[in-house]
């Protein structure tokens, strides 16, 4: 026997189409809700996807050495990694390319506006490293530092665009001031993604060593590639055991702490994952209330369909059969709501895409797999056909004679 | 004549039990998640804003202008303010105690466990009993730093129980301890009493010559922050502005490019409170929505009842009910389930926030996470879902007061 035959399911269409208020008003209220979970989700999984390809395109053998502060990065100097530190974990076995870096909050002024951004100091001769290592990242506009080069700059995305940091947008060859000197501007790098590291200002280790004398060799954090075959998470130990020898710190009491890509990106992750999870608990909270209409829609039609029941059984209809109409008429609803929540959906995350991207957070960017679509819509396909059940075993086991008899 | 309505509205919704029941749910549901939102959100903020908001109101902070959210005040600002203009600002009328603040940070062992943690200065000579008025500093074990203190500090109450930034961190420091800072020998002159933020809390305390000596604060006259207390706290904005005044001249720059900061305490609060409550608005948007579709319930239902009762309303209608009549006893009515399934929601709501702030306080021992639900939000919740009842059941309720009493009592449709 078969689960449920065309003529059911034209009936079931037919009783929809019946009460087109009601469904329409039951639809829209299944679909609010699956709009917002696919929403949230898909930016989610936008995150993911973002965290993913910077995995893999800057490649999991890379680690960090930080030097540990109570601010954020290059505020607090009391600690730091010296030239002679880098010079020793260089030689350490498994380290394949290492470089340090400096990074100070700076000011930035261009025609008479003032900014504060990070500066970064670059090794030009590590870096085709650094940027491999950093997503990839390529100039767009304009040429790279060289190696030494003295009073040239190289700016993130953000600046050669008006009204993003400056009012004015700057352009390759255009002059600014970074603390007081001036510098021309010889390129761009491209889009990151977040509003931060598209504001960073980047020139060559000597310069910036020319600009703050004191901050000579004091570096905020130092990269590190692990050579093939060497596992990041056992050099993060070896570097960490080293390191500590030779600044003679005790173990638990180093100024210093090493981590892999990949744990970096873990915090990152479990913090984004946690938030987006919260929110979609509470946007569930939209789909069960949704749940509760489509119960009330469906005893509804059961209160209004007694009759017509009670005909169908008399004519020899099993309580299966009813039981399966129902469940398939509240299991349609759902799905109808879950299509069009998905398109509402996708309206709205496309639209909050764009206002992210606006705001400086590119990254905040939504994708939508296959999955996601066909998840949502069996989701409230799943909702709906749950609903239905009390209200179709209701009408299952309504007797014929009393269905009959009522008015 | 109004209890006529009402009676009748109630026999109506008592009359489908099931469907006043689920359709009241819906509602429930709804005003329950944003009145415990909202209550647990609340009580956040006024957690967060309590850990900043302990300076009163007659001091002002001046700062060098620096990235956002860079970590402690003032710390790594590319344009620093200088020692040397505390004095300066000490001339301004209505100043009555100006003094520079130091922030560093360093190590800290204790019984053979390290951490690093963050410096505050204390200032000497006259000021340092200014200072201690000001921020109300008062020991619960041994006695306040003096200028001879230059080996010594304080600890804030969370060394007393060891646990500083929410982690546990070495056995109890107490008063008259020895403790190594950058792996010399310090003695713990006194625990301050407990403030309730970690600025205090989990902060050490040192003479600003002391941090000097020691390397904690850099010696080229960068300072963090300088802190001025006026005389009159109504003239505070004039005294604000005389020290931009005089700072635009110092640090030779126009109006409107200030490289600085003048702010009183509650002013640099707003930043931080406007953030969070972005967040807050945020959560109660996405929980809205599930009053909305609480809403769709209540105008599904309300269709269903006038389809049911268009015999009825012919009825009516024909022994004299106005179209306003039967306009307002359906509107009634689903005013009625609104606010019958907003009272519930708030109840439930109430439980739900001080219950979830009971446990979450207790699973992540964290003092921040506290239910805060006023007076207002359950009234306002209250409120709320009569609107949506009956904004929802106006379309309904127009629907049926149209109904040609001749055509419903003979049931077309």
């Amino acid at each position: 026997m078969k689960f449920i035959n065309w003529d059911e399911i034209k009936y079931a269409l037919q009783n929809l189409k019946q009460r087109k208020l009601r469904s329409s008003l039951t639809v829209i209220s299944i679909m609010i809700g699956i709009a917002a979970i696919f929403a949230l989700v898909s930016f989610g999984l936008g995150i993911q996807d973002y965290v993913n390809n910077l995995a893999t395109q800057s490649g999991t053998d890379k680690l960090f050495v930080m030097a540990k502060s109570v601010g954020a990065p290059g505020t607090d100097q009391t600690f730091f990694i010296s030239q002679d530190d880098i010079d020793f974990m260089s030689k350490i076995n498994g380290v394949k390319e290492i470089s340090g870096m400096y990074m100070k909050p700076a000011q930035i002024s261009f025609r008479d506006k003032k900014r504060y951004n990070y500066l970064v100091g670059i090794d030009m001769s590590k870096i085709d490293f650094i940027l491999q290592a950093s997503n990839n990242l390529k100039i767009i506009k304009g040429k790279q530092l060289q190696k030494g080069e003295l009073g040239k700059v190289v700016l993130g995305y953000n600046y050669q665009i008006a009204n993003k940091i400056f009012p004015r947008e700057i352009k390759v060859g255009d002059k600014v001031l970074i603390s007081s000197q001036q510098f021309d501007v010889t390129g761009f790098y491209d889009l990151v993604g977040s509003a931060s590291d598209d504001a960073q200002i980047y020139i060559t280790k000597e310069q910036f060593e020319l600009l703050y004398p004191s901050e000579k060799d004091k570096y905020s954090y130092v990269m590190i590639r692990a050579e093939p075959g060497v596992a990041p998470k056992d050099l993060a130990d070896k570097i960490t055991e080293r390191l500590r020898k030779h600044k003679g710190e005790e173990k638990g009491k180093e100024d210093f702490f090493v981590q892999t890509f990949e744990d970096a990106i873990k915090t990152f992750t479990t913090i984004i994952t946690i938030i987006n999870s919260i929110l979609i608990l509470i946007a569930l909270i939209s789909l069960v209330v949704a749940s509760v209409n489509i119960m009330n829609t469906m005893y509804t039609a059961v209160l209004e369909r007694t009759k017509e029941i009670g005909v169908m059984k008399a004519v020899g209809a099993q309580n299966r059969d009813i039981l399966i109409i129902f469940i398939f008429e509240s299991g349609l609803l759902g799905m109808i709501g879950g299509i069009v929540g998905v398109l509402l959906g996708f309206v709205v995350a496309s639209i909050g895409g764009g206002f992210a991207a606006a705001a400086g957070y590119a990254l905040l960017k939504p994708i939508f797999p296959w999955t996601l679509i066909a998840g949502c819509i069996l989701f409230a396909l799943a909702v709906g056909a749950g609903s239905g059940v009390m209200p179709a075993i209701r009408a299952s086991k309504l007797k014929p004679v009393d269905s009959l008899r009522y008015e | 004549m109004f209890r006529d309505y009402i009676s009748l509205a109630v026999r109506s919704l008592t009359k489908r039990r099931l469907r006043t029941y689920l359709t009241m749910i819906g509602i429930f549901i709804g005003i329950a998640a944003v009145v415990s939102l909202i209550g647990l959100g609340q009580g956040l903020r006024i957690a967060i804003t309590s850990q900043f908001g302990f300076l009163g109101t007659d001091v002002l902070s001046i700062q060098a202008a620096n990235i956002n959210f860079a970590g402690a005040p003032g710390q790594g600002a590319p344009n620093p303010l200088n020692d040397t203009l505390v004095d300066k600002i000490k001339k301004i009328n209505n100043v009555e105690a100006a003094f520079n603040r130091y922030i560093g940070s360093c190590t800290i062992e204790f019984k053979g466990n390290q951490k690093i943690e963050f410096v505050v200065s204390v200032p000497g000579k006259d000021d340092r009993k200014i200072f201690e008025r000001i921020n109300n500093l008062k020991v619960q074990d041994g006695r306040l730093l003096t200028d001879q203190d230059n080996k010594g500090l304080l600890l804030g109450s969370n060394y007393l129980t060891g646990v500083t930034y929410g982690a546990t961190f070495s056995k109890p420091i107490h008063a008259g301890d020895k403790v190594l800072i950058n792996g010399k020998q310090f003695d713990v002159i006194g625990i301050l009493e407990k403030k309730g933020s970690f600025m205090y809390d989990d902060a050490i305390w040192m003479n600003d010559d002391t941090m000097l000596n020691e390397g904690i604060r850099p010696s080229n006259g960068a300072v963090n922050i300088i802190s001025v207390k006026v005389k009159d706290v109504n003239k505070i904005i004039q005294t604000q502005q005389d020290i931009e005044k005089l700072l635009r001249k110092e640090r030779n720059v126009k109006a409107g490019e200030e490289d600085f900061t003048v702010e009183t305490p509650q002013k640099a609060l707003e930043t931080l409170n406007s953030t969070l409550f972005a967040v807050q608005l945020f959560v109660t948007i996405i929980a809205l929505i599930s009053l909305l579709v609480g809403g769709i319930g209540i105008m599904n239902t309300m269709y269903t009842a006038v389809l049911e009762r268009t015999k009825e309303i012919g009825i009516m209608k024909s022994i004299g009910a106005k179209n306003f009549t039967i306009f307002t006893l359906f509107f009634i009515e689903s005013g009625l389930l609104g606010m019958i399934g907003g009272a519930i929601g708030v109840i439930l709501g109430l439980i739900l926030a001080y219950g979830l702030a009971f446990i979450g306080s207790i699973a992540l021992g964290s003092n921040l996470i506290q239910a805060h639900v006023s007076l207002g939000l359950i009234f306002g919740a209250l409120a709320f879902s009569f609107v949506i009842g009956t904004v929802f059941g106006v379309l309904p309720a127009y629907r049926a007061s149209k109904l040609h009493p001749v055509d419903s009592l003979r049931g077309v449709k």
